[in-house]
C-alpha cells in the first residue's frame, strides 16, 4: 500500500501545479495509526451506511484510519482482481459467495480463524452462517446478512386477475396454470404470467436440490446428469408452449439485474431475484412487489431453498493489519449502533441479537425480508457444498444453452447433453 | 520522396561518421524522444508482459505458470468460442466500419459550408458520440429495439409485424451496427477536417471550368481526401475490431442471445477478468493483434495505388 | 474569413429555384436528422425529471409528471458533490488536450516530414501500440504504475499523453501534415530555417484544422473514459464525473437512476461547448487563411 506521503513527495516533485492543487487540500494524518482500506460494491445507499458505520467506529478507536472505496457491481470486479494482481488489494474485501471460492483458494483472502473469538465476536452467528463463509474447512468470509433466491411477484397484476398470492404449498403446476390465466386475460399490453427461469442458475439449483441432487458434489464433480437437465430444459419448453411464460425473444431483453427484470420491464407478473433485492425491485415498480418461494415440484417437496449470504466481508491475505482489519468487522457485525445504521440493506443480519435489537424498527420491506427468510420452513434445506473452479462459467454456460432450447436451436435432450458435455470440459479446465 | 537534409546546408564530409549519422538522422529522432519515452517506459513493458503471459497459465491471483504454447494451441483447435467471436467480429467489422465511413463522408460534405447554424448542426450530429456507450445507451436501445419498441411502431404504420430486434439471436449484431454507424461522429469530424484542407481555389478554377458539383467531388475532392478516407478507414477497422463496450453495456457482458453479440474482446475480458484466465486472454489478444496487423499492413499496400499525398 | 463569406454571398445571389428548393430540402433532411441524433438526449432529459418507477417500463417521452429533485439530489447525493468531480475531470482532460497536443505533434511531423534511419520501422510499432487491447496490459500497467507511486493520482491519467501513447493521434496528425504543400516547408529550408522552426513556424499555424479535431477528441474521450478512472483512483475525493455517475447505479441493489440521468446531461454540458468553440477553429483552417498553391 502507497502511504499519502509519498504520494504527496511525488506529487510535489513530479507533477504540474494545477494537478497537485486540483488533488486537493492535503489529508495528511498525523501521529501513528492504523490504515485499513475498505472497498465494497453497492450503490449511494449502501454508501451512506457504510461511511457513516466507518465513521463511528473511528470515533470510538481514534488512532485507526479507515479509507472506504465503492464502486457499482460490474465495476468492482475487474478493479479487485486488477489490485489484488498488483499486491496493492484492500484490507477488507466485501465478497460474494460466488467469488470468495475463487479468491480463497487461490490465496488471495486470509483464514480468520486465529481471530476468533478474541477480536471477532462471532457469539451470535449460527453455524450455518459461519459455514456459508468457509471455505475447505476455513474461515475467510464473514456473512452480512442472510438472503435466500426468491420469486418477485406484481400483486398488482395478481389482483387484477382476481389471484390471491399463493401460500408456500405452490407447486410447478399451479405456478404454469396462474400464468396461464395471467397472460391469457390479457389485462397489460404485452405481458405473460412469468418469466422464464430455464437460464437461471439459482432456479435451477432449487430445482435439482428438491431432486435430492445438488449442483456439485464434495470434491466438485457435477451432481446432476442430463435427465435431470433435460427435465428441467422440458418444464420450461411446456410453460413456454402454455404460454404461461414470456416468449423466449421478450425474456432475452434480462441481462439479470433489477432494472432488466420481466417485472421491471413490465412484462411479466413474476420474476426473479433475491430477497435482499427486494427494495430494488420495489423501485423500479408502481406496483406493489412481494416475494414467494420458488414452487415445490409436487407437493409435500421441499428443501430447494438454503439461507446463503447475501455478502461478506473477508480480509486480503495481502493485508498488513489483519487484526484491526478483524477487529472492524466484529464492529460492523455486532454493534447495536452501527446495526441500526446498517438496517437490513446487505441482507437480514447474522447475529441474532443483533437481528432481535432490529427488529422493532424495520419498516415494510426490511421486515418482509426478515419474515420471507424466517417463513422459508421446509422450503429450505441444508447449505450445498460449495461451488468449484469454472462454477461461474458454467452459470453463464446454462443461460446460453437455454437459450439455444429456447429458441429451437437445441431440443431439451440434445440441450441437455450439450450442457453436461459442455459443463464436464469446463471443470476439467478448471 | 525526396531525401532532404534535416538541419540546413551545412558541408557534413569533414566530420566522423558518428556526426554525418547524426545531422541526418539526430532531428527524426529528437522529435521522436517523447514518443521513444513513453514506448520504452509505458507502453512496450507491458505489452511484453502480456506476451509472456500468453504462454502461462495465470489466474491473476497467484503466479503465472509457464505452459508454452497449449493457449495457442487450444485456440486453434479446441475453443468454439473463439470461432463464434471471430464469426461476430468479422461481420461487425465488415458491415460496419464501411457504412460509418459512407455516412460520415456524406454527412461532412452537407455540413462543410454554406448553410446557417452549421456549428449548431455539427455538435448535434456529434451529440450521439458524446453519449459514448453509456447506460443511457442500453435503456435507449432496448426501448427502441425490443419487440414492442419504437421501431415496430413505426413499421406497424407499414403492416410489417417486426421482431425483437435486439433480443433475437438473428437480429441482435444489426442493432449494435447501427449503433456503431449511428455513431460517425469522430470519422464526420476527421472529414471535415481534411475537406477543410482543401485549397478553395481549386474549386473556383473548376467552377470556371464549368465542372458539374459531382465532378468536382470525384476530381478534386475525394483524390485529395483520399490521406484522411485511408486514416479512418484503417482506425475505424482497428476500433471496430477492438470494439468492447457497446457490446458489454447492451448485452450485459454475456455477448448474448446465444453468442451472438460476443464481440471478441468481450469474450476476452470474460476469460480474464470473469473466469480468472488472463493467460488464455492474453493469447487471445495477441491473436488479435497478429489479425489486426495483417489488415492493416494489407490497407498500406493497396495505399500507394489510391491515396494521394502531397509529397 | 472574409473570403469565404463574399464567395458564399456570390452563391447566393446566383440562386436559382432548384438551387433553392435543394437547400430546403437539405435543410429539411438535416432537421430531420437532427432529430434522430437529438432523441436520446431528450429521453434522458425527460427520465431526469419522471418517478424512478416509470424509467424503465415506459417508452414514452412524456413523463407523467415532473419532477426536478433528482438535480439537487444527484449533486449533493454522494459523499463528494459533483462540483468536485467536474473539476477533477475538468484538470484531468486539460492536462491530457496540452500533453496530446505536444508530443503527437512532435512525433506526427518526425514521421510525416524528417527522414532518419528506422522510420517505416518505428512508424509500425506505433500503428502496432494501437492493436493490442488494453484488457491484457492493465495488469501490468498498473503494476507499474504502482511501483511509480502514481496510483490514486492524476498521473497515470494524465503524463502518458505528454509520452505520446496514443498512437491515434500521431497517425492522424501524421496524415494531416502529409497533406501540407511540400512547397512550403521547402521553401522554408532554404531559408535556412531549423526543423524545429519549420515544425513550430510552418507546420503547426498550417495545422488547425487537425490540431483542434485533436483537441476535440483528446478532451471528450478522457471526459468520457471511465476504465482508467477506475482502476487508477480510489479516493472519492479525486473521483471523476463517470465514475460518479458510475456510483449512482448498481446492478444488483438499489440505485437511483432519475439521479444517474440528471447528472448524465449535466455532464453533457461542458464537453458540448468545448466541442461547439474548438470546431471553430476546424472552420479556421488552411482552406480560409488565403493560402494559394
Amino acid at each position: 500500500m502507497v502511504s499519502r506521503v509519498s504520494r504527496r513527495t511525488i506529487l510535489a516533485g513530479g507533477a504540474a501545479a494545477l494537478s497537485a492543487t486540483a488533488i486537493g487540500a492535503p489529508r495528511l494524518a498525523f501521529g501513528q495509526e492504523t490504515r485499513l482500506r475498505l472497498m465494497w460494491w453497492g450503490s449511494q445507499p449502501r454508501a451512506e451506511r457504510t461511511f457513516e458505520v466507518t465513521k463511528l467506529y473511528m470515533e470510538q478507536n481514534p488512532g485507526v484510519q479507515i479509507d472506504g472505496e465503492t464502486v457499482g457491481w460490474d465495476d468492482y470486479w475487474p478493479r479487485l482482481a486488477t489490485q489484488v494482481a498488483g499486491r496493492n488489494a484492500p484490507d477488507i474485501i466485501q465478497m460474494d459467495y460466488r467469488y470468495i471460492f475463487e479468491y480463497a483458494r487461490r490465496d488471495a483472502l486470509a483464514p480468520l480463524d486465529e481471530f476468533v473469538p478474541d477480536v471477532l465476536n462471532l457469539s451470535g452467528f449460527d453455524q450455518a452462517a459461519l459455514d456459508g463463509g468457509s471455505v475447505d474447512g476455513a474461515l475467510y468470509g464473514i456473512s452480512l446478512g442472510a438472503n435466500s433466491s426468491a420469486m418477485m411477484i406484481n400483486k398488482a397484476a395478481f389482483d387484477e386477475v382476481g389471484i390471491d398470492i399463493p401460500d408456500n404449498s405452490l407447486t410447478f403446476d399451479e405456478l404454469q396454470r396462474i400464468g396461464m390465466e395471467i397472460t391469457n386475460a390479457g389485462k397489460r399490453r404485452n405481458f405473460y404470467g412469468i418469466a422464464d427461469g430455464s437460464g437461471l442458475e439459482p432456479f435451477f439449483e432449487n430445482y435439482v436440490r428438491q431432486r435430492g441432487k445438488a449442483l456439485y458434489t464434495e470434491d466438485g464433480q457435477l451432481a446432476f446428469d442430463a435427465e435431470d437437465v433435460r427435465e428441467w430444459f422440458e418444464l420450461w419448453a411446456a410453460m413456454r408452449e402454455a404460454k404461461a411464460c414470456v416468449p423466449p425473444d421478450v425474456q432475452a431483453l434480462d441481462k439479470n439485474q433489477i432494472e432488466t427484470g420481466m417485472v421491471s420491464l413490465g412484462h411479466a407478473a413474476v420474476s426473479y431475484g433475491h430477497s435482499n433485492q427486494l427494495v430494488g425491485y420495489q423501485a423500479l415498480n408502481k406496483d406493489p412487489i412481494v416475494m414467494h418461494a420458488y414452487p415445490r415440484i409436487a407437493a409435500g417437496v421441499g428443501g430447494g431453498h438454503y439461507r446463503k449470504p447475501s455478502m461478506f466481508f473477508s480480509i486480503s491475505s495481502q493485508s498488513q493489519n489483519p487484526e484491526a482489519a478483524a477487529a472492524y468487522i466484529s464492529f460492523f457485525v455486532n454493534d447495536p449502533k452501527a446495526a441500526e445504521i446498517l438496517d437490513v440493506e446487505r441482507g437480514v443480519p447474522e447475529s441474532s441479537a443483533v437481528r432481535e435489537s432490529l427488529a422493532p424498527k424495520l419498516d415494510d420491506t426490511g421486515r418482509a425480508a426478515v419474515e420471507y427468510i424466517g417463513g422459508l420452513g421446509d422450503l429450505a434445506g441444508p447449505l450445498p457444498p460449495p461451488p468449484p473452479l469454472g462454477a461461474g462459467e458454467i452459470d453463464r454456460m446454462l443461460l446460453r444453452v437455454s437459450q439455444e432450447v429456447a429458441f429451437g436451436q437445441h431440443t431439451p435432450q440434445s440441450g441437455a447433453e450439450a450442457f453436461i458435455a459442455e459443463a464436464e470440459s469446463i471443470l476439467a479446465r478448471g | 520522396m525526396t531525401t532532404i537534409a534535416t538541419s540546413g546546408p551545412i558541408s557534413a564530409q569533414s566530420r566522423g561518421w558518428l556526426a554525418r549519422a547524426w545531422t541526418r538522422n539526430g532531428a527524426g529522432y529528437m522529435f521522436l524522444l517523447p514518443w521513444f519515452i513513453g514506448f520504452f517506459g509505458l507502453t512496450a513493458g507491458p505489452a511484453l508482459v502480456s506476451l509472456y503471459l500468453s504462454f502461462t497459465s495465470f489466474d491473476l491471483l497467484t503466479a503465472p505458470r509457464w505452459i508454452g504454447l497449449d493457449n495457442y494451441i487450444r485456440i486453434a483447435t479446441a475453443d468454439p468460442k473463439f470461432m463464434a467471436s471471430m464469426r461476430v467480429t468479422f461481420f461487425f467489422v465488415l458491415v460496419s466500419v464501411p457504412l460509418k465511413l459512407i455516412f460520415a463522408l456524406a454527412v461532412a460534405m452537407a455540413l462543410n459550408r454554406g448553410i446557417r447554424g452549421l456549428p449548431w448542426y455539427r455538435a448535434i450530429f456529434y451529440l450521439p458520440s458524446l453519449l459514448g456507450a453509456s447506460v443511457a445507451i442500453s435503456v435507449l436501445w432496448r426501448q427502441l429495439f425490443a419487440g414492442d419498441g419504437l421501431v415496430n411502431s413505426f413499421l406497424a404504420n407499414f403492416g410489417i409485424e417486426g421482431p425483437s430486434w435486439i433480443s433475437n439471436p438473428n437480429y441482435s449484431i444489426y442493432t449494435l451496427i447501427v449503433l456503431a454507424v449511428w455513431q460517425f461522429g469522430s470519422p464526420m469530424i476527421i472529414f471535415l477536417a481534411g475537406l477543410r484542407q482543401i485549397p478553395q481555389d481549386m474549386y473556383e478554377a473548376a467552377e470556371l471550368d464549368g465542372a458539374s458539383k459531382w465532378r468536382q467531388f470525384w476530381k478534386i475532392t475525394l483524390p485529395l481526401l483520399t490521406p484522411v478516407v485511408f486514416f479512418n478507414a484503417v482506425v475505424q477497422t482497428i476500433e471496430a475490431f477492438k470494439a468492447f463496450t457497446p457490446a458489454f453495456i447492451i448485452s450485459g457482458g454475456t455477448g448474448g442471445p446465444i453468442n451472438s453479440t460476443l464481440f471478441y474482446t468481450l469474450y476476452l475480458y470474460q476469460e480474464a477478468f470473469g473466469f480468472f484466465r488472463m493467460g488464455y486472454a492474453s493469447a487471445l489478444a495477441w491473436v488479435l493483434l497478429v489479425i489486426i496487423a495483417l489488415f492493416t499492413a494489407f490497407s498500406f499496400l493497396t495505399a500507394r495505388y489510391w491515396v494521394h499525398y502531397d509529397d | 474569413m472574409t473570403d469565404i463569406a463574399a464567395f458564399d454571398e456570390t452563391q447566393q445571389r446566383g440562386l436559382t429555384k432548384r438551387k433553392l428548393w435543394m437547400s430546403v430540402l437539405l435543410h429539411g433532411l438535416l432537421i430531420g436528422g437532427s432529430f434522430i441524433m437529438l432523441y436520446p438526449l431528450l429521453w434522458m432529459l425527460s427520465a431526469s425529471f419522471r418517478p424512478e418507477e416509470e424509467i424503465f417500463s415506459s417508452t414514452s417521452l412524456i413523463p407523467s409528471s415532473i419532477s426536478f429533485d433528482a438535480y439537487p439530489r444527484g449533486w449533493f447525493g454522494l459523499q463528494e458533490s459533483f462540483g468536485t468531480f467536474f473539476w477533477n475531470s475538468f484538470v484531468i482532460s486539460i492536462l491530457c488536450v496540452i500533453g496530446n497536443l505536444m508530443a503527437c505533434s512532435l512525433a506526427a511531423y518526425a514521421f510525416a516530414r524528417l527522414n532518419f534511419w528506422g522510420r517505416n520501422f518505428w512508424f509500425a510499432i506505433m500503428l502496432g501500440t494501437l492493436m493490442l487491447p488494453y484488457h491484457v496490459t492493465l495488469v501490468p500497467q498498473y503494476v507499474l504504475f504502482l511501483n511509480l507511486g502514481w496510483v490514486g493520482t492524476f498521473l497515470p491519467l494524465v503524463v502518458p499523453k505528454y509520452l505520446a501513447v496514443d498512437a491515434f493521434f500521431i497517425f492522424l496528425m501524421v496524415q494531416f501534415f502529409r497533406g501540407i504543400p511540400r512547397e512550403l516547408t521547402e521553401a522554408a529550408m532554404m531559408d535556412g530555417c531549423s526543423a524545429w522552426r519549420i515544425y513550430w513556424k510552418v507546420m503547426l499555424p498550417l495545422s488547425l484544422p487537425v490540431l483542434a479535431t485533436a483537441a476535440i477528441f483528446t478532451f471528450i474521450w478522457t471526459w468520457d473514459d471511465f476504465f482508467g478512472p477506475l482502476i487508477y483512483l480510489t479516493d472519492m475525493r479525486d473521483y471523476t464525473v463517470q465514475l460518479g455517475l458510475r456510483s449512482f447505479v448498481d446492478s444488483t441493489g438499489l440505485s437511483d437512476w432519475s439521479g444517474l440521468f440528471a447528472m448524465s446531461i449535466l455532464s453533457l454540458v461542458p464537453v458540448f461547448f468545448f466541442f461547439l468553440f474548438f470546431q471553430r477553429l476546424l472552420i479556421e483552417g488552411i482552406a480560409t487563411t488565403g493560402l494559394k498553391r
